[in-house]
């Protein structure tokens, strides 16, 4: 055992690029780098069936899109991962289609703008970025990803080659920043990155340079979602300031409470508490919940609704209900709930509510 | 379908509630919040919510 004392460690012409076990200590490549968030697809909070709307999120983070015309497709966590990795997101076609011009199939996650300030995006000072991924795919050839401020006035389409059917593959995409434009670094976008698997003409561009105007598909490219049953799969997506670096391993707690800035599960199935309340009438509760993550804005309630899907006990009583309101006081670090049309109860008793029925589902939204 | 909420407290009408199916997203007047935002696009398109209950 062997203890070193020095006070800087240089290359050997006295430089900065002196590699520890193969890289190059930066300030770009320590902890937090990976401006994705759940990359791995761990976490998905409102489950892991197959999701089929549009917009909606098969794993925490990342939105499914599926919007050709007589065209069906599925997003869904997925076990199939390769070496290093637990899971992955699949998107599977059912009915393919081509897509029509203002079409878009695919995934997609917006990052939000505090996240990628550094970068410096409409400066001068922009910096290049690079995006890597694991993929794998029943179609081989050249698709697209896209890249775009938050209001879709600069984009950036980027290429990559899958070059053997259903083999895990790694890419990386470097990019140089955008010196144009406007880029947001607060609570709203800042740049969403999506994979072009069937985007339409309207949306499609060629690769390689910063363009005006919304667009995220790759004109030529190959779209997954002309073809009936085909998968494509992905997981370890990363994408940092400068060069790529290995994929960064965060805690599952970590990455959890990463995503529960934007989506928090409270309760699902029954009975599942939800918070205490108080009769604040003999006609209405209300009642509040400490969030253990501040959300990037005050959040919505989404929620199931039906029949005597929530119950408020007091004095050994239930008082059953159909749904829960957002109160205006809420914040982003605490919620308000109630009900003030369905309650029948004492004023000034104290309560506690839980769901009532096996469909139930309560959630807090702050999604960009 | 939206329809305005009025809270029992306060009187004031700062909340928006969104069924759809089974579904129902309870939305606040913050302009950060993403539906609230779709809210407004929506209310901008022409549309009109239903009204709040009186307390």
């Amino acid at each position: 055992m062997s203890e070193l004392n020095v006070n800087a460690i240089t290359d050997a012409s006295g430089g900065n690029t002196t590699q520890i076990n193969g890289a190059t200590p930066t300030n770009d490549n320590l902890m937090g780098r990976n401006r994705i968030i759940n990359g791995a697809m761990e976490i998905a909070q409102r489950g892991t069936s197959a999701v089929s709307t549009s917009a909606s999120f098969p794993v925490d983070r990342f939105n499914f899109y599926e919007d050709v015309t007589s065209a069906t497709a599925t997003g869904q966590q997925s076990t199939d991962a390769p070496a290093g990795f637990k899971n992955s997101l699949v998107y599977t076609v059912g009915t393919g289609a081509s897509p029509g011009a203002a079409n878009y199939a695919g995934i997609q996650q917006r990052i939000e703008g505090y996240n990628i300030a550094d970068f410096g995006f409409g400066t001068s000072d922009a910096k290049t970025f690079t995006l890597s991924f694991w993929v794998k795919s029943s179609v081989t050839g050249t698709f697209g990803v896209g890249f775009r401020n938050g209001s879709g006035t600069r984009s950036y389409i980027a290429s990559y080659t899958i070059n053997s059917t259903n083999t895990w593959e790694y890419k990386t995409i470097t990019i140089a920043g955008d010196t144009s434009g406007t880029w947001l670094n607060d609570t709203s976008t800042g740049i969403s990155c999506f994979f072009d698997l069937g985007v339409g003409s309207t949306y499609s561009t060629t690769a390689g340079s910063w363009q005006a105007g919304s667009l995220f598909g790759l004109t030529g490219g190959a779209k997954l979602s002309s073809t009936s049953g085909a998968t494509w799969y992905i997981t370890g997506v990363q994408l940092e300031a400068g060069v790529g670096t290995s994929f960064e391993r965060r805690l599952y707690p970590q990455e959890l409470a990463l995503c529960q800035r934007y989506y928090q599960l409270i309760a699902s199935g029954s009975p599942k508490t939800i918070c205490n309340v108080a009769y604040y009438s003999a006609s209405a509760i209300y009642g509040n919940l400490p969030l253990p993550v501040e959300m990037r804005s005050v959040p919505s309630i989404d929620q199931t609704t039906g029949t005597s899907y929530y119950v408020s006990y007091s004095a050994a009583t239930g008082d059953f209900f159909n749904s829960l309101t957002v109160g205006s006081p809420s914040t982003k670090r605490a919620v308000e709930f109630y009900n003030g049309t369905e309650i029948s109860g004492t004023s000034g008793n104290a309560a506690f509510v839980r769901t009532n029925n096996a469909n139930a589902y309560l959630a807090l939204t702050a999604e960009l | 379908m939206y329809k305005l909420i009025r809270d029992v407290i306060t009187g004031e009408v700062n909340v928006v509630n969104k069924q759809e199916g089974n579904r129902l997203l309870s939305i606040p007047f913050d302009p950060a919040n993403t539906d609230y935002q779709e809210y407004l696009k929506w209310l901008a398109e022409g549309n009109t919510p239903e009204p709040a209950d009186e307390v």
